[in-house]
């Protein structure tokens, strides 16, 4: 495997923020507030990796998704897409990120249009773009790309609801795939799927990211799935990246507390270490993205949390031995802009010695 | 033209990982459809009364033995006979022939206010439902105003300011129906609109165009059609109730309302001219609504599942 750092850029998030307005109930509806789904995220996706998101349910993982492919629009920093900017793309460019980066979806029930042949649903993409002009070519193209993710051509008549969950994932990954994208979004893909199933599709997406150069973006709660998977993983918790490194480090060794106790939930396939493994148990529950705490936004919930932390927000520092493993945790060196408070006080800045 | 291939004639395939249905063959769903409905014997009764009330409408020239104003003085008001099975009125004209002839212009009235009603209706609900926000505000809101007038009271405003005759009762009767429509359209499109299918569709780029015409309009039509048979039903009977309060199409052209008004007169003397007119909407009107009571069964999609399921 090549480090991060030889790898070219695809996709690349700074400070990226997601902000939805909070409306009272009243006749005004007037905006009262901000839910942070996505709240200053700094990320960046190599070429032909596989980088997997997880976080707990509601944490702001398919707003990012959605973000980085402007299906949800960004209120706050960019995104970049080989090298051009995805918030200030104009029509014709935006059609061309269409093509070049799709996605995925969770429910393979819900994500093909029920009146619509597997035909129509696979070849549209094709139409969209002009891509195998031509009736014969662009069903010459569907059964090549059916085949691709191991159906039988001959189903190309028939509609979804004929299908399997698998067998629909299997048609949502082949219009995914029409447009020869370069980047794929895959969003909880194997989460509603058959246990027996899901394994079949994960293969399938690895075999497809190897043969055609993929890069993707495999978001899952399932943490055995996505360390099975990814290159890199990537870990957010209330709308940030906390950490990120490669798969084998941040899996073995997290070193960032909210990491730490995610991570320890998951079973090692190694009977010694899974004896030793213990399970760290969060206390409290996750704040609302409405009202993010202060400074780190995990100390309400942090074992570890000290002196700093409710003053400054951690950024994304390097951490642990392995290159390209970052963490944002002042237990690491306190890093980051201090709070503005009201009252004056001694300032915690940057670069003050933690303890 | 594709040519289909020879079975065993595909490149070998890679083995499909799950077994591939083979029993349901591939049918379109507007079949699927008509299948249900025909087993829906309501419904089914109901159409083809409906289709042949309408062939009457088209060949109505060659069905009637009268002219619609062939008079005979020597026969005023005479009783139901061979000669002239719905009786004759008070000009000794056939009551069987004038309901033959009067059927083209109450449908016609029918038809047309109703599709004026579908297209404008079904536009102003798809805008506001698909585009939202303010958008949704103004059109609906516009939608209200027009329905808290009793409908009735709207067309004959419309009829008064305009004029009476066809072309102002089809414009009466479909500006009535416009807000139902665009109602029912809205509430149908805002569901759909959520649907992930739409999401994905847009994600490999689908312009809004290409989402509302191909995903969004199929999908939530279902609704608009039931209402567009019960609105043919409610038509039909305004156009009767215009024309039986002289706001419709002129004498001496027959048309049900019309005759019904007319034969209002005579009720003591000849039932027969009042009732035979009143019987054809009746019977317009009830089929048009059991009809639209049938096509809701089939085309609501949990129905749906229970009736291919063998359930009833
Ligand atoms: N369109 C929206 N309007 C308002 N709030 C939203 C919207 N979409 C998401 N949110 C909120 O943003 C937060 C993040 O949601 P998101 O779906 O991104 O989380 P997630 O990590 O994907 O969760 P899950 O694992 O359950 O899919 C949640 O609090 C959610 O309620
Ligand atoms: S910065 Fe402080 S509160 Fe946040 S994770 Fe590190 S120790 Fe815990
Ligand atoms: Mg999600």
């Amino acid at each position: 495997m090549t480090s991060p750092a030889e790898q070219e850029v695809l996709v690349s998030a700074r400070g990226l923020e997601v902000h939805f307005p909070v409306r009272s109930g009243g006749a005004l509806r007037r905006t009262t507030g901000a839910l942070r789904a996505v709240d200053g995220v700094d990320l960046d996706v190599y070429r032909g990796e596989t980088l997997g998101l997880v976080g707990e349910s509601g944490c702001g993982k398919s707003t990012l998704g959605n973000a980085l492919l402007r299906l949800v629009p960004p209120t706050g920093g960019t995104v970049t897409f080989d090298g051009l900017d995805v918030t200030a793309m104009g029509r014709k460019q935006l059609r061309e990120l269409r093509r070049r980066a799709g996605m995925v979806f969770q429910d393979p029930f819900a994500s093909l249009d029920p009146r619509r042949t597997v035909a129509q649903t696979v070849s549209e993409p094709l139409e969209v773009h002009g891509l195998h002009p031509g009736r014969q070519a662009r069903a010459a193209r569907v059964r090549e790309l059916l085949e691709l993710v191991g159906l039988d051509a001959g189903v190309a008549a028939r509609y979804p609801h004929e299908f399997s969950g698998g067998q629909r994932q299997r048609v949502g990954i082949a219009r995914a795939l029409a447009g020869e994208p370069d980047f794929l979004v895959c969003d909880e893909a194997i989460a509603s799927l058959d246990v027996s199933v899901q394994a079949q599709v994960l293969n399938l997406l690895r075999r497809l990211q190897r043969q055609l150069g993929l890069t993707l973006l495999f978001i899952s709660h399932d943490l055995s799935a996505v360390r099975h998977v990814s290159d890199r993983i990537a870990v957010m918790y209330l709308g940030r990246v906390v950490e990120v490194g490669p798969a084998a480090a941040v899996a073995a060794e997290p070193q960032m507390p909210y990491a730490r106790a995610l991570l320890s939930a998951v079973p090692v396939p190694h009977p010694e270490l899974e004896r030793s493994r213990q399970r760290i148990v969060l206390r409290g529950d996750v704040p609302s993205p409405a009202r993010v705490p202060s400074g780190c936004r995990f100390r309400t919930r942090c074992p570890d949390v000290f002196e700093p932390c409710p003053d400054v927000d951690p950024v994304l520092q390097p951490v642990g031995s392995a290159p390209g493993h970052l963490a944002a945790c002042h237990l690491h060196g306190v890093v980051g802009a201090p709070v503005q408070r009201a009252e004056p006080g001694a300032p915690v800045g940057a670069g003050d010695p933690a303890s | 033209m594709t040519q289909l291939p020879a079975p065993g004639a595909t490149p070998a395939a890679p083995p499909p990982a799950e077994p591939l249905p083979t029993t349901t063959p591939a049918r379109p769903r507007w079949r699927e459809t008509l299948g249900l409905l025909a087993r829906n014997p309501t419904a089914a009764v109901s159409a083809t009364v409906l289709v042949l009330i309408v062939l009457v409408a088209v060949f109505d020239e060659t069905l009637a033995p009268y002219g619609p104003n062939e008079q005979d003085p020597s026969l005023q008001l005479q009783p139901p006979s061979r000669d002239h099975p719905f009786g004759t009125d008070e000009f000794g004209r056939d009551v069987f022939s004038r309901v033959i002839l009067g059927a083209g212009t109450s449908l016609r009235v029918g038809f047309l206010s109703v599709a004026f009603a579908l297209v404008v209706g079904t536009l102003i609900g798809l805008v506001a439902g698909y585009y939202g926000r303010w958008v949704d505000d103004t059109l609906m809101r516009l939608m209200d105003v027009l329905f808290a007038f009793p409908a009735v009271l709207l067309a004959i405003a419309i009829v008064a300011i305009r004029g009476a005759g066809p072309a102002n009762a089809i414009l009466a009767i479909g500006i009535v129906y416009v807000p139902i429509f665009a109602r029912v359209t809205r509430a149908s499109v805002l569901g759909v609109r959520e649907e992930v299918y739409v999401r994905a569709s847009r994600s490999v780029g689908a312009s809004d165009w290409r989402l509302i015409t191909r995903h969004v309009l199929p999908n939530a039509a279902p609704p608009i059609i039931v209402q567009t048979s019960v609105s043919l039903a409610f038509a039909v009977l305004a156009e009767a109730a215009l024309s039986f309060l002289g706001l419709g199409p002129r004498r001496p052209n027959p048309s049900w309302g019309l005759m019904l008004a007319d034969g209002r007169g005579f009720i003591e003397q000849a039932w027969w001219y009042a009732v035979f007119p009143g019987l054809a909407i009746v019977v317009t009107v009830l089929c048009f609504n059991l009809l639209g009571d049938g096509l809701r069964d089939v085309l609501d999609p949990r129905q749906r599942t229970l009736m291919a399921g063998g359930g009833r």
